[in-house]
């Protein structure tokens, strides 16, 4: 049966470190010293086990979740959100020494997260401990503002970037939060604000979640450049245009061995067509998977405030075909 | 761990010496509770003047996990995947438990084993999450340091006006303060403040109740009217030593007479001092947006003043 790249969790082990070996000291510090529950011992999960996806919401993290978690021996930790916890930016006038995060101190609160993600992910998936376990994969786009400091206290786990052209996933959110869309319905359900921007003020909306996309793929963006580890940049796009072999390169550049068959059923089974037409649609969790399907949901001024905000990420990824640009 | 710990309060047992990574005893910890402007600088100074006596100032620890508990995904809370979803709670508040210990060790190692000294630990904007903190650490002692919400309100109102020590502040660490609802919309702002007050004076509050272990309720009125005879009722409730000499001395050192006129007055950090002074600050619809948001508090903390 055909596979790819199939090195032993050990073996990736002792590249990973060997690899953070050269680096320690250089760039990121110390990586934090072992404690009861740094994943060392029989019975827990390895952190080298981990693979951490970072970006934003609506940049299709749960279906790329959905087939991440079906491969035997493997699961998914949904949106733990422990990057909410440590999001430096909310803290940004807090310098001093006395701030509980302070640069000082680094290596004893770096060692903290390290320690409360590790406890945190043994306590809920005690099936994937010990060497010989599976892979955690975690869904944390809405924590991507902590991905620099989570990759910092986690540097033996794999990340994915996964991100999407920012003036789609705009169009999404404008679409999930007007009256009658799913996020809408599912803040009513929670009891929180069921109005939205979105109706009111859908350029306030627009130039909103630009922002938010800004902050979030910059952070998640920063933490990928800085990450030495196992590492790849995954575009939703690719993902839709060609999901089986944009899912091979990933576990490729991750060295995460999955079998080939079986990893072509699990695309197939999550594939949008497979997803029953009542389910799709506007207003719905799975609307268009329509790539530059912004080009019909957002007026000319929303598109203009997406592509000023968030320039830097836009022409990174998404440079502009030199035939469209405006004389 | 925390169970243990439960246990070692309830028989007044003392933690075992190296439980903890660094040494550092949380019963040698005294948390500051309340909201901003209600004294704590001038509390935790007094009493990190006291030999035996050392002060963190303002973690935020407690802001930390709070934030993101009760207010970012409060409604999560049920959701087993939430890292602090209330499942696993047990678990998180003992990771918080080594990270808060391990953090002040580190930071005040004369406070870490057998030495019998103690840290004050001024947290009035960390307040949010104290639930939290005393729970992960029942075996510390915790004062709740509350005062009048309309002075408090008509505090953070001065405080945030234009050219004032807040925007000092912002300048030494490199930015510019923007510009403040204090100076745009002052009754949006008041109620922001009354708000804030209830968030955070109301959690401590919870933590407060919630506490078994040694603690006690202090009013900045009563600090302000007999600031020495209310240290000592602090010192004698919490269980922990001074030499009153040495009390006396501090009081006066820090005492608001000691502080240079040319520090005090409006827009300063140094104010008024004046327990009531928002029947001069605040307009009269002002007093009753923060009678009325935090008027639950204000019942339960100062019952005779609530009728106004």
């Amino acid at each position: 049966m055909p596979v790819f790249r199939y090195p032993t969790v050990s073996g990736v082990t002792r590249r990973v470190r060997a690899a953070l070996g050269l680096g320690a000291g250089v760039t990121r510090g110390a990586l934090p010293e072992p404690t009861s529950a740094d994943g060392r011992s029989a019975g827990s999960l390895a952190p080298e086990n981990m693979i951490w996806i970072f970006g934003t919401g609506r940049t299709g993290s749960t279906w790329l979740a959905a087939m991440m978690e079906e491969p035997e021996g493997h699961d998914v930790w949904f949106e733990p959100r422990v990057g909410t916890v440590f999001d430096p930016q909310r803290f940004q006038r807090q310098g001093g020494k006395h701030f509980i995060l302070a640069s000082q101190y680094k290596d004893v609160w770096l060692r903290s997260i390290r320690n409360f993600i590790l406890d945190g992910a043994n306590a809920r998936f005690p099936e994937l401990a010990g060497e010989d376990g599976g892979y955690l994969a975690v869904k944390e786009p809405g924590g991507s503002v902590g991905a620099g400091l989570i990759m910092e206290a986690m540097p033996e786990s794999g990340m994915v970037l996964l991100i999407r052209d920012p003036r789609d996933v705009v169009a999404s959110w404008l679409d999930a939060t007007r009256k009658g869309g799913w996020q809408t319905r599912r803040r009513g359900e929670g009891g929180r604000r069921a109005e939205s921007l979105a109706e009111t003020n859908p350029n306030a909306f627009v130039r909103r979640h630009a922002d938010a996309y800004l902050q979030h793929v910059g952070s998640a963006r920063r933490a990928y450049e800085a990450h030495e580890g196992r590492k790849v940049v995954v575009r939703y796009e690719d993902l839709r245009a060609d999901t089986l072999g944009t899912m091979k390169r990933m576990y490729g550049e991750l060295d995460v061995p999955v079998e080939e068959a079986r990893l072509a059923k699990v695309v197939e089974k999550h594939s949008w067509e497979n997803i029953p037409e009542v389910e799709k649609g506007q207003g719905k969790f799975y609307r268009k998977a329509t790539p530059e399907a912004w080009r019909e949901d957002l007026t000319r001024r929303q598109v203009k405030t997406v592509e000023r905000i968030t320039a830097p990420l836009l022409e990174e990824f998404y440079p502009t075909d030199p035939t469209e640009q405006e004389g | 761990m925390i169970q243990d710990a439960w246990r070692k309060v309830r028989g007044r047992g003392e933690s075992p010496a190296g439980e903890e990574t660094g040494d550092m005893r949380p019963e040698n910890l005294v948390w500051v509770f309340g909201t901003a402007r209600t004294g704590s600088s001038w509390l935790s100074a007094i009493m990190g003047e006291i030999g035996g006596y050392s002060r963190w100032h303002e973690p935020l620890v407690g802001h930390l996990f709070g934030n993101l508990y009760y207010e970012r995904a409060g409604h999560r809370s049920e959701d087993e995947h939430f890292i602090l979803g209330d499942r696993y709670k047990e678990l998180w508040l003992s990771t918080v438990r080594r990270f808060v210990l391990d953090s002040a060790a580190a930071r005040f190692p004369e406070v870490a084993g057998k030495g019998g000294r103690y840290l004050i630990i001024k947290e009035p904007q960390g307040s949010i999450g104290a639930p939290l903190l005393m729970e992960a650490l029942p075996e510390s002692r915790i004062i709740l340091l509350v005062r009048d919400p309309r002075d408090v309100v008509a505090s953070n109102l001065d405080a945030h006006k234009k050219g004032t020590w807040t925007a000092d502040l912002m300048r030494k660490g490199g930015k510019e303060k923007p510009p403040s609802l204090a100076e745009s919309r002052p009754d949006a702002f008041v109620k922001g403040q009354a708000r804030r007050y209830v968030r955070d004076v109301g959690n401590a509050k919870k933590a407060y109740d919630a506490h078994r272990g040694l603690k006690v309720l202090v009013k900045y009125e009563d600090l302000r009217a007999d600031t020495l005879g209310t240290m000592k009722h602090i010192y004698s409730a919490l269980e922990i030593p001074m030499e009153e000499a040495e009390l006396a001395r501090s009081v006066e050192k820090h005492s608001w007479e000691n502080v240079p006129e040319e520090e005090k007055g409006e827009g300063k950090f140094h104010r008024k001092a004046k327990p009531g002074g928002w029947r001069e600050d605040l307009t009269p619809e002002q007093a009753e947006i923060v009678e009325g948001v935090a008027g639950s508090l204000l019942r339960e903390l100062y019952p005779v003043r609530s009728t106004a």
